[in-house]
């Protein structure tokens, strides 16, 4: 699995929602309950699965998925 | 028998029957910051539309059509289009969870729901278990899925948009329902009357003294009290120039809209301006608000660290005030033309009689802290918690309304808050039912008993701080803490998320088993926990 089916996966998971389809485009505004508590679930998430862990700038700074997915990419050295 | 005009009426077709149709209802902003206008005949027509479906699907007066939708513009033209039918609405947060969602609709016998595709999934897993719901209408879906998932735009293109309905009609007819959460149980669901209009309308126009040529901002959503109050009803009926946005909170994009909107009068909440104390102070200089005349406040205390905070940044007297789902409007406020005493809910409105009472309704000297009541004869109060009569007789001790909040008053008779007077915890302006938080974390298997507290936060005002006990041979973990906190965003909502969680070997309670949380509170808080005789840890 990729970083981006992985996340799909978790995205899924914290939003309970099967349909969810991430593109590097996706916004806070286009998912329905990502607000700034269920973003913490998500970086939570996120830490985990991947074993990494974010700064608080980097945490504040994800304007999208896609810049999401390049952060986590740059920690995995992928 | 007292008769009033249909809310709907006052806020849609009132102006457009008295030469207003054309002008602004409202300026929308969206979440990418564009904008739509919207007038009043639009709104009348949008609103007639929905009334006409819901007519036709066999909506009767009285019942109860509810909304389950972000602020968007179809939310204000479906809560119209249901009171045009003498129905009963009821806005819930877009937020809410499976359960919290089953709660409200479920007591509220809602026949039928208005939502969006996004939002469909978490209905579908309930709505086998809702017997009186008979339709969900979908603002998003382009054909109807079945007879029970129906297109909305389908129905409404198919529908006239004129609408006959009575402008005059009995004061004490219900108009929408509040749910607010108790201490114990479930869900409280407050109803209100059409015959409230007046007294909110006249708090709209004692507290904000808004000028024909000012720009007014409320942010508070809908499916609170005062975003359908405050930001809905009394600018439409007043024909207030107002802007909507239908985003989140966001510091540069509310910024950004304060400065490009020029907002004169802004109605928000504290947690917002605590929030916003948080950015850089450099942020704040990038914008100008020097046309802000009033800032407002609303929720929680406002502290005077952030009054002070918010006056100096934007350079306006900041007003506190206070009041309450069951309220309906405002009933202690500071305002213009009096001295504002910082972290104060200020005075009483002109006809509202406040007072605190002791525990056996007795009244207090000034300064000493006791129950927070009302003296029951304002139009806009709640008339009953739906199903649950006896609680709301509770709520009154003759012709007094006891709030349920704490405070005491001062010599000059400003009004001061001092906590809740049960276990609701509020927290960023949400008050949320221990209960419904405990009942999330008990659905997970590893966890065999669990105690919620709200303690004071800089930031939310209170925090949610769950204790629990595991099942033996269960491990704590980060793993763990995600699925706590998954569940609960997911069944309740994320407002009622908690912000810590600590493993204890027992929960304390009395003997018939109530959970001892002034106990847990005092231990978290490294204070004494007062009287142990009645008990029981196990």
């Amino acid at each position: 699995m990729n970083v981006t089916e992985e996340l799909t996966a978790i995205f899924r998971e914290v939003f309970d929602d099967e349909g969810i389809q991430l593109t590097p485009e996706l916004t806070a505004d286009d998912v329905e309950g990502w607000d700034s508590l269920s973003h913490v679930n998500l970086i939570i998430a996120i830490e985990m699965k991947f074993k990494i862990e974010f700064t608080q700038k980097e945490i504040r700074s994800f304007a999208n998925v896609g810049e999401m997915i390049a952060c986590i990419e740059s920690k995995l050295n992928v | 028998m007292k008769s009033s005009q249909n809310i709907a009426f006052t806020c849609t077709r009132q102006p457009c029957e008295t030469g207003h149709g054309n002008e602004q209802a409202f300026k929308w902003i969206h979440n990418d910051l564009s904008e739509s206008l919207f007038t009043y005949q639009e709104i009348d027509r949008a609103s007639n539309r929905i009334a006409q479906v819901l007519k036709q699907s066999g909506i009767t007066p009285g019942q109860c059509v509810s909304i389950y939708l972000p602020k968007s513009v179809e939310l204000i033209d479906s809560f119209f289009g249901i009171l045009k039918n003498e129905a009963v609405a009821c806005i819930l947060f877009s937020t809410f969870g499976e359960s919290a969602l089953y709660d409200r609709l479920s007591d509220s016998q809602t026949r039928i729901l208005i939502t969006r595709k996004s939002l469909l999934k978490k209905v579908q897993k309930i709505e086998g278990d809702l017997n009186e719901l008979q339709a969900i209408l979908v603002t998003d879906l382009e054909a109807h899925q079945d007879d029970f998932i129906r297109s909305l735009p389908q129905l409404l293109a198919e529908a006239p948009d004129d609408f006959e309905f009575s402008a005059e009609i009995e004061a004490e007819t219900p108009a929408f329902i509040q749910y607010t959460s108790g201490s114990t149980g479930k869900p409280k669901g407050a109803l209100h009357v059409h015959g409230g209009l007046g007294t909110m309308l006249d708090s709209f126009k004692e507290v904000f003294e808004i000028q024909p040529d000012e720009t007014f901002w409320c942010t508070a959503d809908p499916a609170w009290i005062t975003g359908l109050v405050y930001g809905v009803i009394s600018p439409l009926a007043c024909r207030t120039n107002q802007i909507q946005f239908g985003g989140n909170f966001g510091a540069e994009t509310w910024l950004e809209i304060l400065q490009r909107e020029k907002v004169n009068i802004w109605y928000t909440a504290p947690t917002a301006l605590r929030m916003l104390m948080q950015e850089e102070a450099e942020l704040f200089h990038q914008y100008d608000y020097s046309i802000l005349k009033r800032m407002y406040s609303v929720g929680e205390p406002l502290n005077p660290e952030v009054y002070h905070w918010a006056k100096k940044v934007f350079g306006c007297e900041v007003y506190d005030n206070w009041f309450q789902s069951e309220t309906g409007s405002i009933m202690i406020t500071n305002k213009p033309g009096r001295v504002v005493k910082p972290g104060s809910m200020g005075k009483p409105l002109s006809y509202i009689e406040a007072m605190i009472l002791d525990d056996a309704m007795q009244p207090l000297p000034v300064g000493r802290q006791g129950n927070l009541c009302l003296k029951k004869d304002w139009g806009s109060m709640f008339r009953t918690y739906i199903n649950k009569e006896a609680l709301y007789q509770e709520k009154f001790n003759g012709d007094i309304y006891i709030s349920g909040d704490l405070a005491y008053q001062d010599k000059e008779g400003y009004y001061w808050y001092v906590s809740r007077a049960d276990d609701v915890i509020n927290t960023a302006g949400h008050l949320v039912g221990p209960f419904e938080v405990e009942s999330a974390l008990l659905e997970i298997e590893e966890i065999v008993d669990v105690a919620v507290i709200g303690v004071p936060d800089p930031i939310l005002h209170e925090k949610i701080i769950a204790f629990l006990r595991l099942k033996a041979g269960c491990e704590w973990s980060r793993a763990l803490e995600l699925k706590c906190r998954v569940n609960i965003s997911n069944k309740v909502s994320t407002t009622a998320t908690p912000q810590e969680y600590h493993l204890v070997d027992s929960i304390p309670k009395n003997k018939s088993g109530k959970i001892l949380r002034r106990v847990l509170k005092a231990r978290y808080e490294g204070k004494d926990p007062g009287d142990l005789s009645t008990m029981e840890e196990k």
